[in-house]
C-alpha cells in the first residue's frame, strides 16, 4: 500500500456499470520528503494516479492506496480498477517526526 | 517477499474494514545489499516489529488473503518475519 496525496477528481462521463458507486481520485505518490511532512509541493515527480475511492478521500487528504490484483479483491462483481483506495491517512509517525494531517 | 526496515507507523480511522485492528507500519524496502531502494509502503504487522528492525513483507495479496481468511480484502503489504541479525 502505497502513499498518496489527492491532487484533484476525475468525472467520467461514460463509464462500465461496475464503476457505480465510486469516485475516481486523481492521486500524486509521495517520496520520501513528502512522507515526512516537508513542506514541499504536492505534485511529486512519479506518475500521477487515478485512483477508485469508495472511502470519501477529498482533496488534500493522504491516502492509502493499493494497485495490482488486490486493487479489484474487494469487490463482488470482476471490475476493471487497478488502484483502489483503501485507508485515509490521519497521522504518520515517520523517522521519529509525527505529523497529524 | 522484500526485506524491509520499518521507519515508522501511520494512523489511519476512516479504512476498509478488513485493515481495522491492524497496526500499519511504514517499511523502507531495502535491496541486496541493505540499502534503501524504492518510496516506502505500508504493512499490516502481526509480528509487532518496533522502528528500526529489519523484516521481511509479503507484496502479493494472496498471502495475506490465506492469512486473514478474508477473501475480499485489497491489503498486499504485511510482515512475515523479524531479522533476527
Amino acid at each position: 500500500m502505497r502513499f498518496g496525496k489527492v491532487i484533484g477528481k476525475v468525472t467520467l462521463s461514460d463509464s462500465d456499470p461496475t464503476y457505480i458507486g465510486g469516485r475516481f481520485l486523481l492521486v500524486s505518490p509521495m517520496d520520501k520528503a513528502r512522507i515526512s511532512g516537508e513542506d514541499l509541493p504536492p505534485v511529486s515527480g512519479q506518475p500521477d494516479v487515478v485512483v477508485y475511492d469508495n472511502v470519501g478521500g477529498g482533496l488534500g487528504d493522504v491516502i492509502g492506496f493499493v494497485e495490482g490484483g488486490e486493487a479489484s479483491a474487494t469487490f463482488d462483481k470482476p471490475t476493471p480498477v487497478d488502484a483502489f483506495n483503501c485507508a485515509l491517512i490521519d497521522e504518520i509517525t515517520y523517522q521519529g517526526r509525527t505529523h497529524t494531517l | 517477499m522484500i526485506r524491509a526496515r520499518v521507519e515508522g507507523n501511520v494512523v489511519s480511522t476512516v479504512c476498509h474494514q478488513t485493515m481495522k485492528g491492524w497496526r500499519l507500519l511504514i517499511c523502507q524496502p531495502l535491496d541486496g545489499d541493505g540499502k534503501d531502494s524504492g518510496q516506502p509502503v505500508m504493512a499490516i504487522d502481526p509480528q509487532g516489529a518496533g522502528v528500526g528492525s529489519t523484516i521481511v513483507i509479503t507484496t502479493d495479496g494472496k498471502g495475506v488473503r490465506e492469512f486473514l481468511g478474508v477473501d475480499k480484502t485489497p491489503i498486499r503489504n504485511m510482515i512475515l518475519a523479524i531479522e533476527d541479525e
